[in-house]
């Protein structure tokens, strides 16, 4: 089973994070304070540390650059309230391997931890498949059932980002940042991903037996089989 | 001494200066008045012993002691001088001063005036009593940083309001449905419903925020800019290519027209955002089927891109404001678009980081949005943009 150990000292926000990961049937330990993290951290093994830079007794930067000089190299997730470059820089340059900005979704938390836990595992994958939907990456060729759809570049990259994260929901950050490759998300770009959301959700949904698609309101897409 | 001399009145210090130099000059004249005297009476007296000798050799009777004489003439002089000349001194000081605190009181009396302007009270303004002399053209220039003052602490509460303003209302519809959902037992489709609905606003209540910190980071200019030689033809086209899609939806024609290597100096992300939401203010204002033109052009010291649309114009009593943040002419109508009413807000920062300039021009057929930005030294296209 997946170690992850959460240190934040907000007590709600450990809770939802703990039940999240849970969810995702993650072993999930939860440390307080700066000092339990960095024992625990030290002391056991975990697969992954999500961990809050603004810690009381020991700021997560400390402890970051603590376990890294004593060549544990665990992934680590940052949490940080501040979005300057600076903290960003920071974090990165002491050894952190990705690092979120309060408030995030939860969804492109969880998507956060899937590619870091699966780094060093080269996806080979060269077809993507749900339900009767197949995506061939080589000739960029997209078949539901027997009918071949035709997509342009963007609607093609969305679905197979779709499809990468199936059954998990894609929050519009996610779309923005790692479709769009657009570096923050605004009213305009939040349009064009409706947009084009809806045209890719018409040609792939439109004739097969069931949806796959589907919109979760208040926060983004689900590429799933049944009920979202 | 400079320690008192800093601390006295500039009526005082004028009035020492002025009796420091007259004294002096005073001085001066005496002392030549006096030697000029002395040699005159010296000459005379010569004379005299000359006179004397010869009406002595002639035997009449010589002056009794001419020379004792003249050192009681000479005397006297110095006597008038010297007490004479530090009243007029005195009295030359006195006018000078009473003269220094007539020409002075109004200064007295604009500070006592601009004592009472504060915060609160922006809109009074100094009297000018006459507008032609220093004093008078001294209030005008204080009056008029007064009115800008004015001007920024009323835009400030008034963006201060309207930041409340859109904060609350995500807050009270989270409350609101959240106090709906726990009255009474629901279906959980409904649950689902209420909860979705709730995270939109804290989705919305999240981007302001965003915004709000980006603009209050612009305006303390601790946003770093990283500056490159861009082709202006390019950002237009790259920003048409992605809202293309809108402006499909709304069967509208999104056109590029671009005149060949227009380069800016310019921060290219910073520069996309302001494009981006002068075209997509464009294509939301824009009605369905009409054309958006975007057009770059540039003479030889300015770069510019037009953006014009063929809405219903902007009324010019809104035209001033258009780009104050949270500025909306439809309330509504932004509002169901999606917007805060800080897009072209957001533009104008964008821009003037950049050095350049937004404007409107509008009438009813329609908004022409400009960005002018000063053309790039870097013309030929050969050259490496780095090394400019």
């Amino acid at each position: 089973m997946v170690r992850v150990l959460v240190v934040e000292d907000e007590r709600k926000l450990a809770q939802v994070l703990a039940a999240a990961l849970e969810a995702e049937h993650y072993d999930v330990v939860v440390a307080a304070t700066g000092e339990d993290g960095f024992y625990r951290a030290n002391a056991e093994r975990f697969d992954l540390v999500v961990l809050d830079l603004m810690l009381p007794g020991r700021s997560g930067l400390e402890i970051l650059h603590t376990l890294r000089e004593r060549q544990i190299d665990t992934p680590v997730l940052i949490l940080t309230a501040r979005d300057g470059v600076d903290d960003r820089v920071l974090g990165l340059d002491r050894g952190a391997d990705d690092y979120l900005v309060k408030p995030f979704a939860l969804p492109e938390l969880l998507a956060r931890i899937r590619a870091l836990l699966r780094r060093g595992r080269p996806s080979d994958q060269l077809r993507l498949k749900a339900a009767d939907l197949e995506l061939d990456l080589v000739a960029r060729r997209v078949i539901r059932g027997e009918r071949q759809i035709e997509l342009t570049t963007r609607e093609f990259d969305l679905l197979e980002y779709l499809l990468r994260h199936q059954g998990h929901l894609v929050s519009r950050e996610m779309l923005a940042r790692d479709v769009w490759k657009e570096p923050r998300r605004a009213t305009p770009l939040d349009n064009v991903i409706d947009v084009q959301m809806t045209r890719l959700r018409k040609k792939v949904d439109i004739d097969g037996p069931a949806r796959l698609i589907h919109t979760v309101r208040g926060v983004g897409f689900v590429l799933r089989e049944g009920e979202p | 001494m400079s320690g008192w001399w800093s601390g006295a009145s500039i009526r005082v210090r004028l009035t020492a200066w002025y009796m420091a130099v007259l004294t002096l000059m005073l001085v001066a004249y005496a002392s030549a008045t006096f030697l000029a005297v002395r040699h005159e009476f010296r000459e005379q007296l010569e004379e005299q012993l000359h006179h004397d000798l010869e009406s002595l050799a002639g035997g009449g009777h010589p002056e009794p002691d001419p020379e004792a004489r003249l050192q009681q003439q000479l005397r006297e002089i110095v006597v008038v001088l010297v007490l004479g000349l530090p009243l007029i001194v005195i009295l030359a000081g006195v006018g000078g001063y009473v003269l220094a605190r007539r020409a002075l009181a109004p200064i007295d009396h604009l500070a006592a005036e601009a004592r009472r302007i504060t915060a609160e009270r922006l809109d009074q303004r100094l009297s000018v009593p006459n507008e032609k002399d220093e004093i008078g053209r001294l209030a005008a220039v204080i009056n008029d940083t007064f009115a800008r003052l004015d001007a920024s602490f009323g835009q400030l509460r008034r963006f201060t309001a309207d930041a409340s303003h859109e904060l609350r209302t995500p807050l009270a519809v989270i409350r609101s449905i959240g106090e709906m959902g726990l009255r009474d037992t629901r279906a959980p489709a409904e649950y689902k419903e209420a909860i979705g609905s709730m995270l939109e606003e804290v989705d919305r209540l999240t981007r302001l925020v965003d915004t709000l910190l980006r603009l209050s980071r612009g305006d303390a200019g601790t946003i770093r800019l990283s500056l490159d030689i861009l082709d202006l033809g390019d950002l237009a086209r790259d920003v048409a290519a992605s809202l293309g899609i809108l402006a499909e939806e709304r069967q509208q024609q999104l056109e590029v027209a671009a005149e060949a290597n227009v380069r800016v100096s310019a921060d290219r992300v910073v520069l996309r955002d302001a494009i981006t939401n002068v075209v997509h203010n464009a294509i939301t204002y824009g009605p369905a089927g009409s054309t958006i033109a975007m057009r770059v052009e540039a003479d030889d010291v300015e770069a510019a891109l037009s953006v014009a649309d063929e809405g219903p114009g902007i009324p010019a009593e809104h035209r001033e404001r258009i780009f104050d943040r949270f500025y909306r002419i439809d309330e509504g109508r932004s509002r169901a678009s999606g917007g805060a009413g800080l897009g072209l807000a957001i533009a104008r920062w964008a821009v003037e980081a950049n050095g350049g300039r937004i404007s409107l021009a509008s009438s009813g057929t329609g908004s022409v949005f400009r960005i002018t930005l000063p053309r790039s030294c870097v013309f030929s296209t050969n050259k490496n943009p780095n090394g400019a």
